[in-house]
Formats: C-alpha cells, structure tokens, sequence
C-alpha cells in the first residue's frame, strides 16, 4: 500500500522524512570526523587541550563543524512538519548507530562491559525520548 | 574515571542544554516581539556562546577518550532536562521517566567503569 503524501508536505529532497534522514547521517558523520580529528591533533600535555580549541587546525574538525550546520538546518526544517514527539524519538536512532560506527570505522574495542552500559543507556533513551520531546516542547 | 575529566565532562552537557532552553525561549518570544529587540539577540548570542563552549569542551575531551565511551553520557542531557522541567514547569514525574532515567544512570555508570 503507498502512503499518499500528506496536504502541503513536500517531496523529492524537501520530503521532511529524507531531510530527518540526512540530518541523523550529519550527526553520525560529524561526531566521527570530530574523533578522527580530535585524536590526529591530541596534545595531552598541554592544560589548554582540554578547551578543545587547539582541534581547530584540523581540517576534519572543520568538515565536522559544517556537518553539525548543516545537520541543523535539516532539522529545523524538519520540525516545520513533524512534530516534535515524532521526530525526536526517531532522531535517537543516532545512539545506535554511533557505538556501532566506533566499532566497525574508529575500531575502537568496546568491552562487554561497556556494550551493556550502552545498551542501558539506548533502551533508556527509548522509554524517555517521546515524554522528554514533549517536557521540551513546553520549556 | 578522574574528577577532572567528569567535570568537563558535565560542564560541557550542561552548557549544551542551557544553550538549548535560551535558544527556545529567543525563538519562542519573535511570536510577540519579533526579531529586531535586544531581549532577542541578546539570548541568541547566549545561546550561540554556550554551545559554542560545549562543542570546544568536547573536542576537549574527544582527545583523551574514545567516542563509543564519551557519547553515552549525552544521555545525562535527558536527565537533566527532566529534572529541570520537574523544577521549573512542576512536571511530575512519570514512571516512564523515572525507570528510563535510572537505566541511562546505570548504563552510565556502566560505561564508565570500562
């Protein structure tokens, strides 16, 4: 069965659910290309590199920096016509997708231990994303 | 897990989520005042140098420790958030909330002990 799309919701790449998608990979993108850069620029002796501001001269940091603009505008944009209940909830998706993204791109080794804590922690994130869209949509 | 690092760590979410309720409220308030008042830019400008700070504390972090150990605590936001409308709008607290908000403070502490 196709869904007809709703009264005033635009397709193509204006379709609110592509640009939702979008907006998700940015995030996931960004957050990776921050640790790539992070890690390729670490000065651990230094007291400033905990400002992060030293991270500026890597050029993955800034392709993050306009990863995370752009997965902004999508997301305004996408509020324009799902609500925030709906929207927020399936945003979350990006929790399961960064661990994950660790393990396979950064290889990074996550013991069990701390799979079950981010297992916790994305079955928590479940029970409380539609309550918290709604708490946020009052603040 | 140092006192220092969880610091920054806190330090960074909260400045994240303070960021967010400003930016609301700015945006919330152009409905009545529209865009062109100091009230307005003043709290965008706010907002834009807290995440600003949070991002940096971030990049901060994101060189002493690994992404899949870091990005869990994000969830702490969720925490704060409830506790903040728990004060601020006098929500009660629902059990869906409050189980949820235990299983990310167990899973945090999980994480961290890793």
């Amino acid at each position: 069965m196709t869904q007809q799309p709703k009264r005033n919701q635009p397709f193509g790449f204006g379709n609110p659910w592509l640009q939702l998608a979008l907006s998700v990979v940015c995030v996931l993108v960004s957050e990776l290309l921050l640790k790539r850069g992070a890690t390729d620029i670490a000065d651990l002796q230094s007291a400033w590199s905990w400002t992060g501001i030293n991270g500026l001269v890597s050029p993955l940091v800034w392709w993050a920096i306009i990863l995370i603009v752009a997965s902004f505008v999508s997301w305004l944009y996408v509020l324009r016509y799902i609500p925030l209940t709906i929207a927020f909830p399936l945003s979350r998706v990006v929790d399961v997708l960064v661990p994950f993204s660790c393990w396979i791109f950064l290889g990074e080794f996550i013991s069990t231990l701390r799979w079950c804590g981010i297992a916790l922690v994305v079955i928590g994130l479940a029970l409380v994303a539609k309550p918290i869209a709604r708490i946020e949509q009052r603040l | 897990m140092t006192f220092v690092s969880f610091f920054f760590i806190l330090a960074s979410l909260l400045s994240f989520v303070v960021a967010q309720l400003i930016l609301k409220r700015a945006m919330v308030s152009t409905a009545q005042s529209g865009f062109r008042n100091l009230r307005f830019v003043s709290r965008v400008a706010i907002g834009v140098f807290l995440m600003t700070i949070s991002f940096f504390l971030t990049l901060g972090l994101l060189q002493r420790f690994d992404l899949s150990y870091l990005y869990p605590f994000q969830g702490l936001s969720v925490i704060i958030i409830t506790v903040m409308a728990a004060f601020i709008l006098k929500e009660k607290l629902t059990l869906q909330l409050t189980i949820g908000a235990l299983l990310i403070s167990a899973g945090i502490v999980l994480v961290s002990l890793s």
